[in-house]
């Protein structure tokens, strides 16, 4: 484990120039990822892996490939869900835990959401990455998650892990790679 | 002949509004005293880790089903979504479940009263049966559970628990498939009630091969 300290002020405001800036010079992403659920009961983490594609403004599609087949497209007020084979639709219009939950992976993929006033976020650093913590203020959010860490390249600014702590401690880990970006993806991609 | 018409098509309805469908073709043979095992939870070196599929009433969801035996007579039983967030942490100690975590919008006594349902016919290890059947493709045994009884359906070639029927004095209420190909570990479990919509499917995750 690296070690970590915290990001001073002017270190701070220097990293979220550098993240704002690749999230606005960033389309498209495509990566895949492995995803490691963590229960403190179990001998090994619980993993699935497959491939992220989102495109600016809003569209993410996650596809879980391993070891089942499993997608789900984000739009604006529905998840369409293709669980292998298996086609629905979940309205999160009325539901404003699903919003910000969409809207949170939305912003974690782009890796800017420092401006969002639902997170108090703090800034650390180590030999091999930038790190930021937010831990939520809504009450209703907090029974979930206790805290969400992204973790940046320190020489590229984007995201390359995701890590959402549950307040039992248990958590889920996203680890991104072979990431390419700001190449042609059509919206039929991100078709039900 | 009018009377007896009425009395035979009387004890006709009765006797076929009380037959219960689990053990047609079935023979009673003497039972001797003993314990039946359900393997598919029983080993507690294992992380039982399945993907589901529910169908309630035409709606579909999904998610990752998870269950580990954590002591002689415990079971953590944990549902995540797909992306891994919590949807209900559960323990169950043989007799009664301990309620962890449960989302505000599973934590209805209905829906937990039926999943704890499923859960327990999963997980309960050992049972000493009242009754046993046999049939050319199964040896079934029958158990007691309160006003309900639990049949299980061993294959009589494999030896593998292949079912369990749960139902009350006249009807068959929930019917748990299990697919084995070695009679240790479930890669396959169906579990579908007949009084409400209900299928839950589940598969169990692959082992990842290595590829060194």
């Amino acid at each position: 484990m690296a070690q970590e300290t915290s990001m001073n002020p002017t270190e701070v405001s220097a990293f979220k120039q550098k993240v704002i800036d690749a999230s606005q010079s960033t389309k498209t992403i495509t990566s895949d990822f492995d995803q490691f659920k963590h229960l403190d009961f179990l001998a090994n983490d619980v993993k699935t892996s497959g491939k992220m594609v989102f495109k600016a403004p809003n569209q993410v599609k996650w596809a879980y490939t391993k070891p089942y087949q499993y997608n789900v497209v984000f739009t604006e007020d529905q998840l369409l869900i293709n669980d292998g084979g298996t086609k629905s639709k979940v309205d999160i219009g009325n539901s404003k835990l699903f919003k910000k939950l969409n809207e949170l992976i939305v912003n974690s993929v782009k890796g800017n959401m420092f401006s969002d006033a639902d997170f108090e976020v703090t800034f650390l650093k180590s030999a091999k990455y930038n790190k930021a913590v937010f831990i939520p203020k809504d009450k209703k959010i907090a029974e979930y998650i206790s805290s969400f860490e992204l973790l940046f390249n320190r020489d590229d600014a984007q995201v390359y892990e995701v890590k959402m702590i549950e307040p039992s401690k248990d958590f889920t880990q996203i680890i991104f790679s072979n990431r390419i970006l700001n190449s042609g993806i059509d919206d039929s991609v991100f078709s039900h | 002949m009018i009377r007896f018409l009425a009395i035979s098509f009387g004890i006709f309805f009765l006797f076929s509004s009380c037959s219960l469908r689990t053990t047609e073709g079935l023979r009673q043979v003497p039972h001797v005293d003993s314990e039946i095992t359900n393997p598919y939870f029983a080993n507690s070196n294992l992380d039982y880790v399945y993907k589901a599929k529910i169908e309630v009433y035409t709606r579909n969801f999904g998610g990752i089903q998870i269950i580990k035996k954590t002591d002689a007579n415990t079971h953590r039983i944990v549902m995540t979504t797909e992306f891994g967030g919590k949807l209900m942490d559960l323990e169950y100690d043989g007799h009664t479940f301990t309620k962890n975590f449960v989302i505000d919008e599973l934590d209805r006594k209905f829906i937990l009263e039926v999943l704890k349902e499923d859960f327990r016919m999963l997980l309960i290890e050992k049972t000493k049966p009242i009754a046993t059947y046999i049939s050319p493709e199964a040896q079934v045994f029958k158990a007691s559970n309160g006003n309900r009884f639990d049949f299980y359906f061993f294959g009589s070639t494999s030896g593998f628990l292949d079912k369990i029927v749960k139902t009350s004095k006249s009807k068959e209420k929930v019917t748990v498939n299990f697919s084995s190909l070695d009679g240790q570990v479930a890669e396959k479990i169906a579990i579908h009630h007949n009084n409400i919509q209900l299928k839950i499917d589940l598969e169990k995750f692959k082992e990842e091969k290595n590829a060194n």
